[in-house]
């Protein structure tokens, strides 16, 4: 490409567009001249391998979307490759290492939860029995306190007084 | 220079050769007329004239009135011949050669040398080291301290005596063949199903994986964690979160790495029925009490905290506390600890901040949006080129690669995740950084690589995304194409640093001519683990590669599966294991 001299630009759109091809030229050789130096160094990735597994990848969807291929089928009611069957639901029963009962293999999460005192609806059901003995403590203080009595609950009671 | 010198010497024979690597070696006589010319050092006048850009591209220092001896142009194309420094543009260089007979000039603007007569750019050993020393000697890159470098000791195979044959025999009894199936010696070994104990295939999946991970499984099978030595050294010691035992003696002793290596024992011994991991899944309640609940949780999650948990009881054992990321502390992090290494770089005067910190795994994150991603990828890297006076075109190489061989199929890959990982990435003019150089705030780019890659690489995939707005998080269920083998090399802190200084040919860093790296950064994947579903209701499987073939363990079920299967499946987190081992030197002395 010549390079003309600058006496030779006359309009602005002739300079803008010098300017622009200059920019574009050099961005250009920038880039070709990294390229040079990886491949001239052999510093380049390989890329035969990985358009050689973005190939099988593209092959193995191909083949999986086609109907007769099995694909992940829902293995819980099949054969495993030792040639067992298993329940939906883990059948072995053991102890639990916390409180020592028989547990069903299935179910032994949800057991060891409220076995811990671990979870959402373990700590629920605490909460729910503190708070009803709480209660119970209350109506018997008021029943106790409107008979007007100053001992407060252990001695004689109208017999509705209740173990807290 | 002189520091650098003793890097160059043994080198330039290597360079000079005509068996190196350098195709046009034989093709550039002009460059080795001129070398003999100038003698030893011959580009260490060029030396003080080149100018290290601050985000790492060498330049040829110049006056601002530079321009063309023959047509009055200016740069950036220029060249200044070596041998009389006469500066040409490109149509004129090669009439000054003919004149002078002066061959190699070098670029101004990217010094890079050219040789008139071929016409091509050429490539020089010395002069790359002169830009390295002009480059070095303003930011010198230190590594850790406390990442020595073991020395490397040659594999010696063993076989054992006739006393240690005695010992084995009296001691041992041979694991029996398996009693099901046709042929039970094409079972591979440590294949056995894992009951769901109630919503517990995130814990299933990862075991499995592990119970795979070839140095975590060979260091448990070689009894290396013993539990009746665990178990007498830890009578006294009370755990970390032991809120349920108090005086109950059973619940003294907490110790995953026991607890794993009673699953390994039932997996490895023969029997193939699915085994319940019950006491395993107690233990590791009592170890992560916020994640104890019967509801699902995140096997990633799940992944770290026994890792943890690992870590935890295997330190207290030891004195002295090991340095972060060497991996000498435990098992856990001996095999899956690596070090990461982030730069934030002044783009206006190039101080670059460097912290290193140990990682366990690397989280990727999906392209943003599938779509528009081969635009929105071009779109910032000429974005960077027009800002940057580096030009980063290096960023845009890689864009236009992984562009190029995901374009045609617009899929997300892990390579181009682990691209997207390690590019320079521009911060907001919200994040300004404090550059110690310039005293101000200033914008800045960040760039991660991986300092130190681990034994196993485990790559999780966030495909779990969080919208503030909505206040909700959905799963991205977007195909992912991981590859069977990876080569990590390119994220390599090295290769990263060597990029950024213009790919020359001498190491930033110490560690990079070491031959044996070229190979460890070759890794296997042998383990996936998928999910299915989405966020409340979902399920894990994990595949696992056996010698050369796949399994599919879904909970108890274990069924052989092609490779087209794991291929296509939906990956969350993938484990990839070097494929060559090296010994490192013993840091005790073994008697006999």
């Amino acid at each position: 490409m010549s390079l003309p001299k600058v006496d030779d630009i006359h309009t602005n759109s002739e300079l803008i567009s010098e300017v622009f091809n200059q920019l574009l030229d050099s961005i250009i050789v920038d880039v070709a001249s990294e390229c040079h130096r990886i491949t001239k160094l052999g510093l380049d990735r390989n890329l035969d391998e990985e358009e050689e597994e973005l190939r099988l990848f593209a092959e193995a969807r191909a083949r999986s979307s086609d109907p007769s291929h099995s694909g992940e089928s829902n293995s819980k009611y099949v054969v495993d490759m030792f040639g067992q069957t298993h329940p939906p639901i883990a059948s072995e029963i053991f102890n639990c290492m916390n409180c020592g009962r028989s547990i069903m293999a299935g179910r032994f999460a949800p057991h060891l939860e409220k076995c811990m005192g671990k979870g959402r609806k373990a700590r629920q059901k605490s909460t729910r029995a503190a708070q009803n003995q709480n209660s119970k403590g209350s109506t018997v203080s008021n029943r106790l306190s409107n008979g007007g009595s100053a001992n407060a609950g252990h001695e004689y009671s109208n017999g509705t007084y209740e173990e807290a | 220079m002189s520091s650098s010198d003793h890097k160059i010497r043994p080198n330039l024979p290597y360079i000079n050769s005509q068996e190196t690597q350098l195709p046009a070696e034989s093709q550039k006589p002009h460059l080795l007329g001129l070398r003999s010319q100038l003698g030893p050092s011959p580009f260490r006048s060029l030396q003080d004239h080149i100018c290290i850009l601050p985000l790492g591209r060498a330049s040829i220092l110049r006056g601002v009135d530079i321009q063309c001896g023959s047509c009055g142009l200016r740069p950036p194309r220029l060249y200044a011949c070596v041998s009389c420094a006469a500066v040409e543009c490109g149509e004129h260089v090669r009439s000054h050669a003919e004149e002078t007979s002066h061959h190699v000039a070098v670029d101004v603007d990217r010094a890079e040398l050219f040789c008139c007569e071929c016409g091509d750019q050429v490539y020089d050993g010395d002069f790359d080291a002169a830009v390295v020393s002009a480059a070095i000697g303003d930011r010198p890159v230190p590594p850790p301290e406390n990442l020595k470098k073991r020395k490397r000791v040659d594999y010696k195979p063993w076989t054992p005596d006739l006393k240690e044959q005695a010992l084995i025999a009296e001691n041992t009894t041979p694991l029996p063949t398996s009693q099901l199936g046709s042929d039970p010696g094409s079972y591979p070994q440590g294949l056995r199903g894992l009951s769901n104990l109630g919503n517990t295939c995130f814990m299933n999946s990862v075991l499995q994986a592990l119970l795979h991970t070839p140095p975590l499984r060979n260091y448990f099978v070689s009894d290396l964690h013993n539990k009746f030595y665990c178990e007498r050294e830890n009578k006294t010691i009370v755990t970390r979160k032991s809120e349920l035992n108090k005086a109950d003696s059973k619940n003294v002793q907490l110790c995953l790495a026991c607890d794993f290596d009673a699953i390994l024992s039932a997996a490895f011994l023969g029997d193939r029925m699915p085994y319940s991991p019950a006491k395993f899944l107690y233990s590791w309640w009592q170890h992560a009490s916020d994640l104890a609940s019967y509801q699902q949780q995140d096997a990633h999650e799940f992944f770290i905290s026994i890792l943890d948990g690992i870590h935890e009881k295997l330190q207290k054992d030891r004195y002295k506390p090991p340095s972060q990321g060497s991996g000498d502390c435990c098992i856990a992090h001996r095999v899956f600890s690596g070090i990461l290494r982030s730069d934030v770089m002044c783009t206006s005067c190039g101080f670059t901040s460097t912290t290193y910190d140990p990682c366990i795994d690397i989280s990727l994150d999906l392209e943003p949006n599938q779509v528009d991603s081969a635009k929105t990828s071009a779109k910032t890297s000429a974005k960077t080129s027009s800002k940057t006076s580096a030009k980063s075109s290096n960023s845009v190489k890689k864009d236009a690669n992984s562009m190029n061989s995901a374009q045609n199929t617009s899929i997300s890959t892990l390579v181009g995740c682990l691209d997207r990982f390690t590019r320079p990435e521009r911060l907001g003019s919200d994040q300004k950084f404090f550059c110690q150089k310039c005293q101000v705030n200033q914008e800045s780019l960040k760039q991660m690589s991986i300092k130190k890659l681990p034994m196993v690489s485990c790559f999780h995939i966030k495909r779990f995304e969080h919208s503030p707005i909505r206040k909700m998080s959905r799963k991205i269920d977007r195909y992912l194409q991981f590859p069977f083998s990876i080569d990590m090399a390119p994220y390599l802190s090295s290769s990263i640093l060597k990029s950024r200084y213009g790919n020359r040919m001498f190491p930033f860093d110490e560690d990079e001519q070491d031959a044996s790296s070229e190979i460890s950064s070759q890794f296997e994947l042998f383990a996936v683990i998928t999910h299915s579903g989405n966020l409340d209701a979902g399920h894990y499987v994990t595949y696992l590669r056996l010698s050369n073939q796949w399994y599919k363990c879904d909970d108890a079920w274990i069924t052989r599966v092609n490779d087209d299967i794991v291929r296509t499946a939906q990956g969350y987190m993938m484990f990839y294991v070097q494929k060559m081992l090296y010994y490192g030197e013993s840091e005790t002395a073994v008697a006999g």
